[in-house]
């Protein structure tokens, strides 16, 4: 008689599947679009890269503070948080941003939130193809 | 002087309309897969994002000055 005590073992093909949803998700984080990309979602892969990419550019040219890791308080902490989520873009909004913050005018303040928003989306896009790999969503 | 040095100088609508039109892209093609449904979830999550913005601008007018 089976023991019925110990779960089954998953099949290999569920955890390689399971491996491969997680290296979606991972690319996804770091390429906005290259979760998709991978799995052949052209239009879906196209519309992440470029709406991230546009926010960050937007929020960079529009002087909003691009966060470090080296914040003062928990809101720095969740704005860097919240930046990293856009990945390698994370980088390209460093390297954009050369005269600073400027938060003393509305557009700066937007910038922020362009920013912001910018990852907590790559993140979204990012958790979408790995759910998508893994079956769960078309 | 280059773009970087100067700036986007966007107003707060200005601003506001394109965050919400980049996002209802984002929204419309993450959670709809066909072209005809994509196009009406971008135009209703836009104007819910436009309908709700200018409400609440609305709202705490009474307390900005």
């Amino acid at each position: 008689m089976a023991d019925e005590t110990t779960a089954p073992a998953a099949p290999p093909q569920d955890s390689r599947r399971e491996a491969m949803a997680y290296v979606i998700g991972v690319a996804g984080w770091l390429v906005p679009g290259l979760g998709h990309a991978l799995m052949k979602m052209w239009g879906r892969a196209a519309m992440c890269f470029l709406t991230v990419g546009v926010l960050v550019i937007l929020g960079t040219e529009m002087r909003g503070n691009v966060f470090t890791s080296s914040g003062n308080d928990a809101f720095d902490s969740l704005g860097y948080l919240a930046d990293l989520g856009a990945g390698t873009f994370y980088l390209v909004a460093r390297s954009l941003e050369t005269d600073g913050a400027d938060v003393s005018h509305a557009g700066g303040d937007y910038g922020t939130r362009f920013l912001a928003t910018a990852g907590v989306l790559n993140l979204l896009s990012a958790l979408h193809a790995y759910e998508a790999a893994r079956g769960r969503k078309a | 002087m280059n773009g970087a040095a100067m700036g986007f100088k966007l107003s707060h609508l200005q601003s506001m309309l394109l965050f919400a039109l980049l996002i209802s892209i984002a929204f419309g093609f993450l959670s709809r897969r066909r072209p005809i449904d994509r196009v009406k979830y971008i135009v209703w999550s836009l104007f819910l994002f436009l309908l709700i913005g200018v409400g609440i601008g609305w709202a705490m007018y009474p307390f900005s000055r």
